[in-house]
């Protein structure tokens, strides 16, 4: 823990732009689509913060062989959840980054973070000064990977949390505003996500 | 096409013969089944007589046969009841060979554990532990490399160990059933001609035994298709006449040549398990009888109804002896298979967690050449080495 921050796992591979990280059972709270999170980069000189896109549990041989029993007893399903050295894979898609302790920029960072970086959650304040400014979205409707639509709609409905309660309204008509100018040229699309968001 | 060192267009002509072969041999077993199976019967109506026989000729002559013991030989035994709370143990143990070849000399045992509490609605409690061997008192023997005998008998005596251990901390909360991937006799082959290493490897081994039987816990050895043929040999020891007992005749199987002890159980309905027997194996009787340890065995159907699965299960004598564990180890390893089609689901997790993987090897070796770069050595691999490592995969080849 270098910043008073909870690791919630750590790196397995990374590209500028994005991360895919590992962790053990999950808290029914983290990690979540659409969740905000940081991992360290350039040793710690700057800060990458990204979506969660994507969570996904993978398989092998013998939990598929155990998980076609009809009465699977409870130390089975135990060992297969805890004990099975299958981590769960996290996929990051990296949206920003802060150099130096400076400001935030928007984009892909200079540096991916490395193997084994702790991944932390972003706290209310950090969401809510990367969310002042939605350039974050183009990004995130540019992704080949990322369900962009799902992932804009989650990462919004999570930063809309962070504002007063009086000030959501004007939060999630910014946002609209802003999805109207990028999807101009796509209104079924437009309509379908500002459906999504509607306050 | 790229070329291949294994040109498969020029075996396709022996396979259509292996195939050919192996279902002949079949037809031929299957066809011999019958005589089997009435040499059983017939040696089963005069069980003392066979008992006799077979315990004599154990005892004058090298015969890996089989010796009934006090239960009918042609008995089956039904499923006995699981208790509802019960903890299997097993464990697994993997290792590295000293290679030659490589960074430096040393070998690396690593033993994997899990123990199972059957009933407790808990995850089980796994653990791996390794260690790595270097001092010149465990590399060498005699001026010369250690075996991959010696380094086999060390990791299973020390699978035994942490049995044991497990044993001990188990066995006061719940009936304890501790489980083997494999026979209970250490494995020597003929060529073993150091006597004196042997008895030390057997004797650490047996110390390691009568631990586990302190533990309170009962000891199985489990064994997947297995292969051995004691009992044919036990028939095949009544076609002889007294003329006839010599090590020459009792080398061979005679008439059940090249059958195994599994045809004669295909009847063993899921659940049920066969005879106990004393393997007649020498060091069976010279070392672990003496010691209280005698190994017996018998046939279990661990599969289901449709899909049988026929283990061969060993049990020293105090758990063979003791009717109450013995039921225990039955029933606890026909539960453990239930959902892994006749194998134990303890023993897959046990080897999962021994097993090294080449990426763990190749991981461990660049911890080595790290430690060995900062006490100022250049440590390299042989260029043999190098070369298989270049050649070896298969990305590498081109037409």
């Amino acid at each position: 823990m270098t910043d008073g921050t909870i690791a919630i796992g750590r790196l397995i591979r990374s590209s500028t732009a994005g991360f895919v990280f590992a962790c053990r059972v999950p808290e029914p709270e983290v990690p979540l689509f659409g969740a905000f999170v940081k991992a360290p980069a350039q040793r710690a000189q700057s800060e990458v913060f990204g979506l969660i896109y994507d969570i996904a549990f993978t398989d092998d041989m013998l939990v598929r062989q155990v998980a076609a029993a009809p009465d699977l007893p409870e130390s089975y399903i135990q060992d297969q959840r805890v004990n099975r050295q299958i981590p769960i894979e996290v996929s990051v898609l990296a949206v920003g980054y802060r150099s130096n302790g400076g400001s935030l920029n928007y984009g892909l960072p200079p540096q991916p973070p490395i193997t084994l970086d702790r991944i932390s959650q972003c706290d209310d304040a950090e969401v809510a000064e990367f969310t002042e400014r939605f350039d974050y979205l183009q990004i995130v409707l540019n992704s080949p990977h990322a369900p962009a639509d799902e992932l804009i709609a989650a990462s919004l409905r999570r930063a809309v949390d962070t504002c007063p309660p009086d000030e959501r309204g004007r939060f999630l008509r910014n946002a609209g505003k802003e999805l109207a100018r990028l999807l101009s040229r796509d209104l079924a699309r437009l309509e379908n996500l500002l459906r999504r968001i509607r306050p | 096409m790229p070329h291949m060192a294994l040109d498969l267009s020029q075996l396709i002509r022996q396979i259509d013969a292996l195939s050919e072969n192996a279902s002949k041999r079949q037809a031929d077993q299957a066809a011999r089944l019958p005589l089997a199976q009435a040499t059983l019967d017939a040696i089963a109506a005069d069980p003392e007589a066979t008992r006799q026989r077979a315990a004599d000729v154990a005892h004058r002559f090298r015969w890996a046969g089989a010796i009934p013991t006090d239960e009918p030989i042609n008995a089956v035994y039904p499923l006995p009841a699981h208790p509802a709370r019960a903890s299997i143990v097993a464990a697994d143990g993997s290792q590295i060979h000293p290679d030659r070849h490589g960074l430096a000399l040393y070998y690396l045992i690593n033993i994997g554990s899990i123990v199972f509490r059957h009933g407790a609605e808990e995850a089980p409690a796994c653990s791996s532990s390794a260690e790595v061997f270097f001092e010149d008192e465990d590399l060498y023997e005699n001026e010369s490399l250690i075996s991959g005998e010696k380094i086999n008998a060390e990791r299973d005596a020390r699978e035994l160990g942490e049995l044991a251990r497990l044993g001990a901390s188990e066995s006061g909360a719940a009936p304890t059933v501790t489980l083997l991937d494999n026979g209970l006799l250490l494995f020597f082959s003929l060529q073993e001609q150091d006597r004196k290493a042997k008895d030390k490897a057997i004797a650490n081994y047996l110390a390691r035994m009568d631990q586990l039987k302190a533990s309170g816990a009962a000891l199985a050895g489990v064994v997947d298709r297995p292969r051995a043929a004691n009992i044919i040999r036990l028939l095949h020891l009544a076609t002889l006449d007294e003329r006839e007992l010599d090590q020459d005749h009792l080398r061979g199987t005679g008439r059940f040549q090249h059958m195994v002890d599994t045809a004669l159980f295909g009847a063993l309905q899921p659940g049920e398990r066969s005879a106990l027997f004393v393997n007649a194996a020498p060091d069976n009787l010279e070392y672990y009888k003496p010691r209280g340890h005698t190994v017996r065995f018998f046939y279990l159907n661990a599969g289901r109804p449709g899909k049988g699965s026929l283990l061969r299960i060993e049990v020293p004598e105090w758990v063979a002896q003791d009717r109450a564990r013995l039921d225990l180890v039955h029933a606890a390893i026909v539960e453990q298979c239930r959902f892994t089609d006749g194998f134990p689901y303890v023993l897959m997790r046990a080897h999962e967690l021994a097993v090294v993987t080449m990426d763990e090897r190749r991981a461990f070796d660049e911890l080595v050449m790290g430690a060995l770069v900062r006490r100022g050595f250049t440590p390299g691999v042989s260029q043999k080495q190098q070369g298989k490592e270049w050649t070896g995969s298969g990305k590498r080849r081109f037409p």
